[in-house]
């Protein structure tokens, strides 16, 4: 399969900075791929992400190395146009990316930026409330939302522009545990019915290992770590080491796996430690 | 030292936010107060400090009717932490910042200088004292931030969210600054999402659903209800929600909240039927 994404030897200094944000990142991802990205702050997760959408190098100043291909674009010689066709943006706060008064107008902002017919809009629109499954906001007021209603429009918005992928920067950051859940529910299915390539970064480690497929761990502009979640959290000290946390419920198992009570896997969620602390009891629970 | 009665709060032409609250939170107590965006915790903390007013109630901090007294004067007794560090720093070096409080007060030169050591010491930042606060990681201008509250001296520290948008490591850090301070004797009060940190570091907790408290109680006995805080659509942390997995979890584990109590609680009772399986 060829390659959605390809990076090669990226290195980003920040203008006026010393400490390179990123160096030598070396990673491919192919179409359909759920990823996390997650790291302690410093690690160079928001400049990977503004590396894919082109804000850098387009928008920010800095000393630039290495290549990077979206959908065999090199986004060095790529109009910023361009690449927003290919990929979504999604930002932390809800408040500064929704520019208009209601939800329609919101999705329909980017298309009409890219100058599309007002029958394609209407289709679109309706097409991307439907696959978020916000059909009930459509002519509700922006700043009547919840949060996590906010941020669903901000990914309905993004996904009406049929982008190949969606690029998320700590969606969740501001929202309440069902806010948080409702995001997740809706990358997984955007990932999962649509085939939609999604890389989002996120700090709440345990709602991420539930959803993702492969986990990107950085740490002082490196990726220390790239493996699916299972065989990560069967290594916790590439969390640990970096200054994460690994789920309570993965550190019980880890301990009394440790003590000799547990021989398997470590489990990712409260469902599978269930089953993890049932196998260790010999099936008297 | 906090006394709510009865307190009915609405923003100008709006609907109540909080409606008909009334309890007291003890000198010295650590509270979590949880609830969906909307539920009111950011209207009712800044009842704490005289930001807003009740529309009917009282609220009293230690005895002042907070509708009778200044925030200036309640900010002495109650130190207040925003989420966002730099909506609270303005100034160019660090101990200004956190002398601007004492300075204010009409402290004396000697008396600010002792409290901005003090402080600054209390959070790790006297090697900072002269850096310009912009130039700090955000964990460290959240900690300048909550040095700036310390060297008022509040007896009741008040803090909403203040590990949003903050990595781990650094969460831990901010909450076991105010884990020491609550063995020194100050009241703490802190609204967050993540129950991982209430399970950690709360012992009582309020739950707030559109502007009513839902419940009142230990931090335990809060996360062993999940039937009612599924009302409001939040849930325990994870240790508590994978021992009521199980049916005969109380005879079995009792109530754990950690997974060093949920660990013990394994090892110790259930001993045999968890020899060396595979």
């Amino acid at each position: 399969m060829k390659p959605v994404i390809s990076i090669e030897q990226l290195s980003f200094t920040y203008a006026g900075s010393e400490r390179p944000a990123l160096s030598g990142i070396n990673v491919t991802v192919n179409p359909g791929e759920f990823i996390g990205i997650t790291g302690p702050a410093g690690a160079g997760k928001s400049t990977l992400v503004l590396c894919l959408n082109g804000i850098i190098p387009h928008f920010q100043r800095g000393e630039y190395q290495g290549r990077v291909w979206i959908d065999g674009l090199d986004t060095v010689d790529t109009h910023c146009t361009e690449i927003s066709r290919k990929v979504g943006s999604v930002f932390q706060d809800p408040e500064a990316q929704i520019v208009a008064s209601t939800v329609e107008d919101e999705i329909a902002f980017g298309l009409e930026n890219f100058g599309m017919e007002p029958e394609m809009i209407e289709a679109r629109i309706t097409d991307a409330l439907q696959r978020i499954g916000i059909e009930g906001l459509r002519y509700r007021s922006t700043v009547e939302l919840s949060g996590g209603q906010k941020q669903r429009v901000a990914i309905a918005a993004a996904v009406a522009l049929r982008p190949k992928i969606l690029v998320l920067d700590e969606p969740t950051s501001e929202l309440d545990p069902l806010g948080t859940k409702e995001v997740f529910e809706v990358l997984k299915q955007l990932n999962q019915e649509y085939g939609l390539t999604i890389i989002v970064v996120e700090q709440k480690i345990n709602i991420l290992l539930e959803y993702i497929e492969r986990l990107w761990v950085m740490n002082e502009g490196r990726m220390v770590a790239d493996q699916p979640p299972r065989q990560i959290i069967n290594q916790p000290e590439l969390l640990t080491g970096v200054g994460l946390q690994i789920p309570p419920v993965s550190e019980l198992v880890y301990r009394l796996k440790a003590a000799g009570y547990y021989s398997g896997e470590l489990p990712l969620t409260v469902d599978e430690a269930y089953w993890a602390l049932l196998k260790c009891r010999g099936g008297k629970g | 030292m906090i006394q709510v009665e009865e307190l009915t709060f609405a923003y100008p032409n709006g609907l109540p936010v909080l409606e008909n609250l009334s309890f007291e939170i003890k000198s010295g107590e650590f509270v979590a107060l949880i609830g969906q965006n909307g539920a009111g915790k950011t209207t009712l903390l800044k009842q704490f400090n005289g930001l807003l007013k009740p529309t009917r109630g009282m609220v009293r901090i230690d005895g002042m009717d907070t509708r009778k007294s200044t925030t200036g004067l309640l900010a002495q007794k109650v130190g207040f932490l925003f989420q966002n560090p730099d909506h609270q720093i303005f100034l160019p070096t660090v101990a200004q910042e956190i002398g601007f409080g004492p300075a204010n007060l009409g402290c004396s030169r000697e008396e600010i200088d002792k409290r901005v050591r003090e402080a600054a010491v209390q959070v790790g930042l006297e090697p900072y004292l002269n850096d310009n606060p912009l130039f700090l990681s955000k964990g460290q201008r959240q900690r300048v931030a909550f040095a700036s509250l310390l060297s008022m001296r509040p007896q009741v520290m008040v803090l909403d969210e203040p590990t949003t948008g903050q990595d781990y490591r650094e969460g831990i850090e901010i909450m076991e600054m105010v884990k020491a301070l609550h063995r020194q004797g100050h009241t703490i009060i802190f609204v967050t999402h993540d129950m991982e940190l209430v399970a950690r570091y709360a012992e009582r907790v309020i739950v707030l659903s559109q502007g009513r408290i839902l419940m009142d109680d230990t931090c335990r006995r809060v996360f062993y209800q999940p039937d009612v805080l599924r009302r409001t659509n939040l849930f325990p942390s994870q240790i508590p929600c994978l021992v009521q997995r199980f049916d005969r979890y109380q005879e079995e584990f009792g109530m754990p909240l950690s997974v060093e109590e949920f660990y013990k609680a394994i090892t110790d009772s259930g001993g045999e039927e968890y020899v060396h399986c595979s």
